[in-house]
């Protein structure tokens, strides 16, 4: 099920490449990631001073890149990625905001400062469909129903 | 004890190396074989990596020590990720298993014995380099808490300012480094000390040394107390020389120790030399029959290297003892004999001397000038530590969240900057309420010709016809006479009236105004936070806080008056070179476009004592070039990291501060970027929208400064002088310690 094997990726990497864009130009930055454990959502934060915040501001569609070289840089035909595609919001101070910055603070609990700063705006993404690559060709979908 | 994981007797024969660290290996060797060694137990390096799993701080330590290349970290930011690793080990939860294990272990000694709490790393000493003092130790602590908050503090120091600055050497490393701690009832006897089986300085392999001290042996492992010296002969046992100690209200003249002690001390040492297999350096307390080991550790053998800073570095580590020592020489005696001088030399008339009585002035005046550099060095800025120790105890009593609350104690203090800026800003009122006045400093300041051909006398004279313009010259002068005959950057401040006006002018009519803090609220905010150290230590311990509070203050406001009164001194040593250059330009000595520097004292000297020796030549002055720009052809920083040092986000474009020269170009709303601020440039903080500097640290100027004012700093980034250009465009976001480069393509609405 390619439901396990995003589990386990997710469970394995703690970074990502955001993909965003803006006027036609996309543009790739990494964050550290968490992902909810239904997989159905993800959550980053970035400062507002950057091109990424921009870019999310203006355009909600996101894809987010996971991959495995770490683990399995010599043999390519190891390498396992998903990219994940859905649509960005930003987490407002009030009911679920608290709730989002501890999944990641409890992921990276050296961002706990980062997170809190006035100047870093936290970012929540619905997920919408994975898709699962191994061997660079071979690639599975899984869509999420939402309910 | 023995099958717990976490901890283990000093009397259990599992003790090694990697298990318990070295210091505690070698004692329980010792108390095995019979040496009289305190019984105590050892909180294991398993513990620690427990201790780590558990609350994830390695990620803490990965992300402070990967802030920026270590190389680039000079000591105030070492000191700085030092305390923020101190505070997060301090707030964390010990495990609770391994709390148990040592609370149990507590009680076993009892839980009213006073025990010392000492660091044991694996691998620390060794007969190639002895890393002793760089961890930390407590002395009488008592009670299962305390333990505890020491054992983590103990575990903290493996990551001490001391330890980074020998990062390499200890090969310290986030992911493998480990710590035990060594838990000992505390021995006090009438005399302690230390015991070399050979001489560490001239490795003659037959003379000992041994120092003693009364009391326990803290005060001659810290410096504070200077103890008896005896260099001995391991052979025959005798005394190859003695020196006595010099201590305050000490009677007893007579040796702290008898032949027949010294003899049983060097008994000690050879029987720990035959038993470990090295001769040993030994740390020892009591006589007789009530002689205990403290500690035994190979004698280092590895030569100074003479260039090395660290040690002088480790000097300055603050204590208090030296603190009120320094304290009391630094106010009472140095920085007002430093005043007297300044006002002295300031009011010699220089013109009037003869050229011989010209040169003994150059001379005096530089001789005192390098006097009192030594004295800056070796009293003032281990003076400035006072408020490092007033961190360190107020996170130690607190526990604050944000391990800096203690710098809001410093506000408010009453220092020379202070006053100059309070006057500077009552001038710049004057030029706000009369636009007569604004106009003559519009004319000065526009005026053509260099600012050294400004013609003041000319301009003065026509200020007392203006309204307020009398005032505003009597003020003027005071400025320039009491707080500017200083020298920045081999110049006199005073000689350069147009870039006050500039800056007085700028103040005049800057857009945004410093943000006003209702005095009343500074001190509310002061007695508050006063307050939440003294209930944080308790009624018995209310007299100790507020010593090391009263030390910290006076550091910190003498820390900046001594820059300026070394500044001052250094300005009349230039005004005297002035005159004599000006005298010798006049006779055709030297020759006319000449720039006379304080590195010119020696040739003006022998010109003016010489006369007719060949003409003098010395470099004409020169605008300094620019500095090339670190950055390469196409490319463009654009996220420049440092240090959150002050919060706040602000966009302005940058203007770079290298030197004296730039003073007068600074203008409000703009980004001063800078070196460092020093004591002679912090009147245009108020004028900034964000302060930028190389330098680092959460306690230098520019950062309290900044904090004062609220406005955005970032400090520590890494060659930003030779980055970032006048005029362009950035946002300092303070909070997170970045500074973008370019348009602001942000939204600064975060809500």
């Amino acid at each position: 099920m390619v439901r396990n094997l995003v589990a386990r990726l997710v469970r394995e990497q703690h970074y990502a490449v955001l993909c965003t864009q803006g006027e036609g130009q996309p543009y790739g930055s990494l964050v550290a990631l968490a992902v909810s454990d239904d997989l159905r959502s993800a959550v980053f934060a970035t400062p507002i001073t950057t091109r990424k915040y921009r870019l999310l501001c203006d355009c909600d569609h996101v894809a987010l890149v996971i991959d495995s070289r770490s683990h399995s840089s010599v043999d390519m035909m190891q390498i396992e990625a998903i990219t994940a595609t859905g649509r960005a919001r930003q987490v407002s101070p009030g009911a679920d905001y608290e709730q989002e910055a501890n999944l990641l603070v409890a992921r990276h609990p050296q961002l706990k400062l980062f997170v809190v700063s006035p100047t870093t705006a936290l970012f929540h993404v619905d997920i919408i469909r994975y898709f699962h690559v191994t061997r660079f060709q071979e690639v599975r979908q899984w869509t999420l129903t939402r309910g | 004890m023995d099958s717990d994981p976490w901890v283990i007797s000093l009397d259990a024969a599992s003790c090694d190396d990697q298990r318990i660290g070295g210091k505690a290996a070698q004692l329980a060797r010792l108390r095995r074989a019979g040496f009289r060694i305190a019984p105590g137990f050892c909180v294991t390096v398993a513990a620690y990596e427990q201790f780590l799993r558990d609350t994830q701080l390695q990620l803490v330590v990965q992300m402070e020590l990967g802030r920026k290349p270590f190389g680039e970290l000079r000591w105030e930011e070492l000191w700085d990720t030092a305390l923020r690793i101190r505070n997060r080990f301090s707030v964390a939860n010990v495990p609770l298993a391994v709390a148990q294990s040592i609370c149990r272990a507590v009680r076993l000694l009892g839980t009213h014995t006073p025990v010392a709490v000492r660091s044991s790393a694996p691998g620390e000493d060794s007969a190639q380099r002895s890393f002793a003092g760089l961890h930390e130790s407590f002395l009488h602590v008592v009670g299962e808490e305390a333990v505890l908050e020491s054992v983590r503090l103990v575990w903290a120091s493996l990551w001490s300012d001391a330890a980074l600055l020998y990062r390499q050497e200890l090969a310290l490393d986030p992911l493998t480094s480990r710590m035990a701690v060594l838990i000992q009832e505390m021995r006090t006897e009438d005399r302690s000390g230390v015991a070399f089986g050979r001489d560490p300085r001239t490795d003659e392999n037959d003379r000992a040394v041994i120092e003693a001290v009364p009391g326990p042996c803290s005060g001659l492992v810290d410096g504070s107390v200077d103890p008896d010296h005896w260099l001995m002969s391991r052979a025959t046992r005798q005394v190859v020389s003695f020196r006595s100690g010099r201590r305050e209200n000490d009677e007893q003249a007579a040796p702290l120790l008898q032949q027949s002690d010294l003899e049983s001390l060097l008994v000690v040492v050879d029987q720990v030399e035959s038993r470990l297999g090295w001769c040993p350096d030994v740390e020892w307390t009591g006589r007789a029959n009530r002689l205990t080991v403290l500690q035994a550790r190979p004698i280092t053998r590895a030569r100074q290297d003479p260039n090395d800073k660290r040690p002088w570095y480790l000097t300055l580590r603050p204590n208090k003892q030296r603190l009120r020592q320094l304290g009391q020489r630094v106010a009472e005696q140095l920085i007002p004999e430093l005043r007297e001088l300044g006002d002295r030399l300031a009011a010699e008339d220089v013109e009037s001397l003869d050229d011989a009585q010209l040169a003994d002035c150059i001379q005096t005046r530089q001789s005192l000038l390098e006097h009192w550099k030594r004295v800056y060095w070796d009293e003032f800025i281990p003076f400035a530590h006072g408020v490092r120790y007033l961190g360190m105890y107020y996170n130690d009593a607190v526990h604050p969240q944000d391990p800096y609350d203690f710098v809001g104690l410093l506000r408010g203090e009453d220092m020379l900057a202070s006053q100059r800026n309070q006057l500077l800003r009552a001038l710049a009122q004057q030029v706000q309420e009369s636009a007569a006045l604004q106009r003559a400093l519009q004319q000065a300041v526009h005026e053509p010709e260099p600012a050294n051909d400004f013609k003041w006398d000319a301009w003065a004279s026509q200020l007392p016809a203006l309204a307020g313009g009398r005032q505003f010259l009597t003020n003027f002068q005071t400025l320039l006479r009491q707080f500017m005959d200083v020298a920045f950057g081999g110049l006199r401040l005073s000689d350069k009236p147009t870039t006050l006006l500039r800056n007085i002018l700028e103040l005049a009519s800057q857009m945004r105004p410093p943000v006003a803090h209702a005095a009343s609220e500074d001190e509310e905010a002061i007695r508050s936070l006063e307050q939440r150290l003294l209930d944080a230590v308790g009624a018995a311990r209310h007299a100790e806080a507020r010593e090391v509070l009263r030390l910290a203050r006076l550091s910190w406001q003498l820390r900046d008056d001594d820059n300026l009164l070394v500044a001052r001194l250094e300005s009349q040593l230039l005004r005297a070179l002035q005159a004599a250059g000006n005298r010798l330009k006049a006779v055709g000595t030297l020759n006319a476009d000449a720039e006379v520097g304080t590195e010119a004292v020696a040739p003006i000297r022998a010109a003016l004592r010489e006369p007719a020796q060949t003409p003098l030549s010395l470099l004409a002055f020169k605008p300094a070039n620019p500095r090339p720009t670190l950055r390469a052809p196409g490319e463009v920083p654009r996220q420049l990291v440092g240090q959150p040092a002050a919060h706040g986000l602000a966009t302005g474009n940058v203007r770079v501060i290298r030197g004296p020269q730039d003073l007068g170009n600074f203008h409000a709303g703009e980004v001063l970027v800078c070196d460092a601020i020093q004591p002679m440039m912090t009147h245009l903080v108020p004028l900034a929208a964000a302060v930028v500097e190389r330098r680092g640290g959460m306690l230098i100027h520019g950062a309290i400064i900044a904090r004062e004012l609220g406005i955005p700093c970032v400090n520590g980034v890494a060659n930003v002088v030779d980055l970032l250009q006048d005029g362009e465009g950035v946002t300092v976001d303070g909070y997170l310690g970045i500074v973008t480069v370019g348009a602001a393509e942000f939204r600064l609405e975060t809500g």
